[in-house]
């Protein structure tokens, strides 16, 4: 084997990779634009729906409780405590929250100043519409200004009869957060960066290990480049080389991409749920750790790529093998996903993908834990080698390298 | 030059090529003459060390294909029938550049040797176009061009014309004869008896694996008693 003729046989795959279309919009343009995209689309909408729901909080009498002094109870006492709650008429509420004019109705029941003169219960319906989350939270928000109400009049009965309103309150819990001031909640930035990290490392090699070994099979180049001098270690090395920095490039592709999308809207990269950017450690030798573990992950898919583009008959072949790849390569991504920095074990460190989705998840938010970052490192090498191992064995296979 | 002793090559139980021995001498064209599946592909790349015999063994200008691949693969250039086998996305100074890195030339070397075949060829006016965008005669060239770039004293070709129209087919026997002239010794494989004929110096007769008689054109006239070329091919094909 020798490094010359890697390095020429590198070249030359980059070159041409670079030239196709295909592999260059699979593996650099789509990671790079349709994820931060669809991150920005989806946080744009939570937001919106989380805003909309607060905001404009429509609502109405019911008809058998739309009377002046109704009104004049709902709007001044209840309602007066949310200024995002807007009283309005409905001539036929139930109507009209089926057309969306309002979300809530409040009935008032007719002898509610009686009750409430006697010290009596009054009650107050909201009806609402459980299909619809506005109305949901309209009713829940209106709910809290009534509870609100409430409260007051207990208070305003108490002090009638001469107690102080604290004897309602024997106890007040307070709630303090000790977590280190650095760091922050992170919750869905180490849910969603780590995972995509290791799914694009793992993944985003496949349309250039599909071209170089079935793809170059298939257009029948393949053979006129073993009759080279080179031996098939060094031709296999080269192409092994050009896939895993593929896979990188995807990778680069997509932090740039959310990068992007951070600096446009900064909620994006957490699907516009809490924006915490706080907290991150900034562990270099951690971080250097993490990185060798993503590249031995990179290196480790390549290895497997290549070995089953080269054992498909065919390019079509080739793209169904590492399409099943990549959709067994989501099943340990999905698995570790939703677990948190805190409750990383060393097994996830001992594993493929998940490895890489637990060093990031643990440089996003947990405390660095050296022996386990040097386990998943470790464990990555040996996967590195036993998947090169074995394309460089395929490589070797008479039977696979000239089947017809 | 090319030697060749007891090659056997069994693929599990079916053995596609039985114990065949025949020497190729400096500057000769040696044609192995076929029916479909004989045993001319699978000869061929195993004077490539693309596969390995199951006995016997091939040595090329003296080096051993199993002990010295290697050096073997220095020596040779190929060209293969149907698919020229050209990088579609290189252009075609791209795809000679890259057989003669691998084969181990200097930059200088390769750029003064596409200079040279370009014109040689015909080839100034596509050299620095796509091979995707060429047509299939420019292709031919380009292949030519690219399996000689190393200038490797011996050349392999298999059915060469295989596919290819009565133009076509001239221009591979034109360069075929022209690596002759430079003096390279020269192997090829060909179903057609008229076309081994025209070019051979020597031929072997391959049928189901087995060498079944070799020697020059006029000697197996002779020996065979028969002017009729396809009708001298038939017998000794049919004789075994
Ligand atoms: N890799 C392989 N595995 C199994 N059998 C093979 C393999 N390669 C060739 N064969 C078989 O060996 C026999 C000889 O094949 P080969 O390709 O050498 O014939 P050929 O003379 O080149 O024929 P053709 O004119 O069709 O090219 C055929 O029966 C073929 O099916
Ligand atoms: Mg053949």
């Amino acid at each position: 084997m020798k490094l010359k003729h890697v390095m020429i046989v590198l070249k030359k795959e980059i070159k041409d990779l670079i030239r196709d279309r295909r592999t260059i919009i699979s593996s650099i343009v789509l990671p790079m634009i349709l994820i931060p995209l669809i991150n920005i689309v989806m946080g744009g909408s939570i937001q919106k729906l989380e805003k909309d729901m607060n905001e404009n909080v429509t609502v109405a009498l019911s008809q058998s409780s739309n009377t002046a002094e109704v009104r004049e109870l709902v709007r001044d006492r209840i309602l007066s405590k949310n200024p995002n709650i807007v009283l309005v008429d409905a001539d036929d509420p139930a109507r009209a929250i089926e057309n969306d004019e309002i979300r809530c109705i409040i009935d008032v029941e007719n002898t509610y100043a009686e009750k409430l003169n006697k010290g009596q219960p009054i009650k107050i319906t909201l009806q609402y519409d459980e299909s619809k989350t506005k109305s949901q939270a309209a009713a829940e928000i209106v709910s809290m200004a009534v509870g609100e109400f409430s409260a007051e009049v207990v208070e305003e009965r108490i002090v009638a009869m001469g107690f102080d309103p604290a004897i309602l309150q024997p106890v007040q819990v307070e709630w303090e957060n000790i977590a280190p001031a650095d760091k922050g909640n992170n919750m869905m930035l180490e849910m969603l960066l780590p995972f995509l990290i290791s799914m694009l490392i793992a993944i985003g090699g496949i349309p250039a290990a599909t071209d170089l070994v079935a793809g170059e099979k298939e257009r029948n180049t393949f053979e006129p480049l073993l009759t080279t001098l080179p031996d098939r270690g060094s031709l296999l090395l080269g192409k092994y080389f050009a896939v895993t920095l593929f896979s990188f490039v995807s990778l680069v592709a997509i932090l740039v991409g959310l990068a992007i999308g951070y600096m446009v809207n900064p909620n994006s990269l957490t699907v516009g749920i809490d924006s915490g950017l706080q907290g991150i450690m900034l562990d270099p030798l951690a971080i250097v750790l993490a990185l060798l573990i993503t590249i031995a992950l990179g290196m480790t898919f390549s290895g497997i790529q290549i070995a089953l583009s080269t054992i498909a008959k065919s390019y079509k072949e080739a793209q169904t093998y590492l399409s099943f790849l990549m959709l067994a390569t989501m099943v340990p991504g999905y698995a570790t996903m939703f677990t948190q920095a805190t409750d990383l074990s060393p097994v996830m460190f001992a594993l493929p993908v998940m490895n890489t989705v637990a060093a990031f998840k643990m440089l996003l938010g947990g405390r660095i834990d050296y022996f386990n970052l040097v386990l998943a490192l470790g464990t990555s090498i040996v996967f590195v080698a036993v998947t090169l191992a074995f394309a460089a064995s395929l490589f070797k296979k008479e039977k696979v390298m000239f089947r017809n | 030059m090319i030697e060749v002793i007891e090659l056997v090559k069994k693929f599990g139980d079916f053995t596609a090529v039985d114990n065949i021995s025949f020497k190729v001498n400096k500057g000769e064209i040696f044609g192995l003459l076929g029916e479909n599946g004989a045993g001319k592909t699978t000869t061929l790349r195993m004077l490539a060390t693309m596969l390995r015999p199951t006995s016997g063994r091939a040595a090329l200008k003296g080096y051993d294909t199993q002990k010295e691949p290697e050096k073997v693969r220095a020596q040779i250039g190929i060209l293969f029938g149907g698919e020229t086998g050209l990088y579609d996305r290189l252009t075609v100074a791209e795809n000679i550049t890259y057989f003669g890195e691998l084969n181990g030339m200097s930059k200088a070397a390769i750029r003064e040797r596409i200079r040279y075949l370009a014109q040689a060829f015909g080839m100034e006016d596509f050299i620095n176009k796509r091979a995707a965008k060429l047509s299939k005669g420019m292709k031919q060239k380009a292949a030519f061009a690219r399996s000689i770039v190393h200038d490797p004293d011996i050349m392999l070709f298999d059915e060469p014309t295989s596919g290819l129209d009565v133009t076509a087919a001239r221009d591979v026997h034109d360069f075929i004869l022209r690596c002759k002239e430079e003096g390279k010794t020269i192997v090829f494989s060909s179903h057609s008896m008229s076309e081994v004929d025209k070019l051979c110096d020597r031929i072997g007769v391959i049928h189901k694996g087995k060498l079944v008689d070799c020697g020059s054109v006029e000697e197996l006239k002779k020996k065979h008693g028969d002017d009729d070329l396809e009708e001298l091919f038939v017998r000794l094909v049919g004789a075994k």
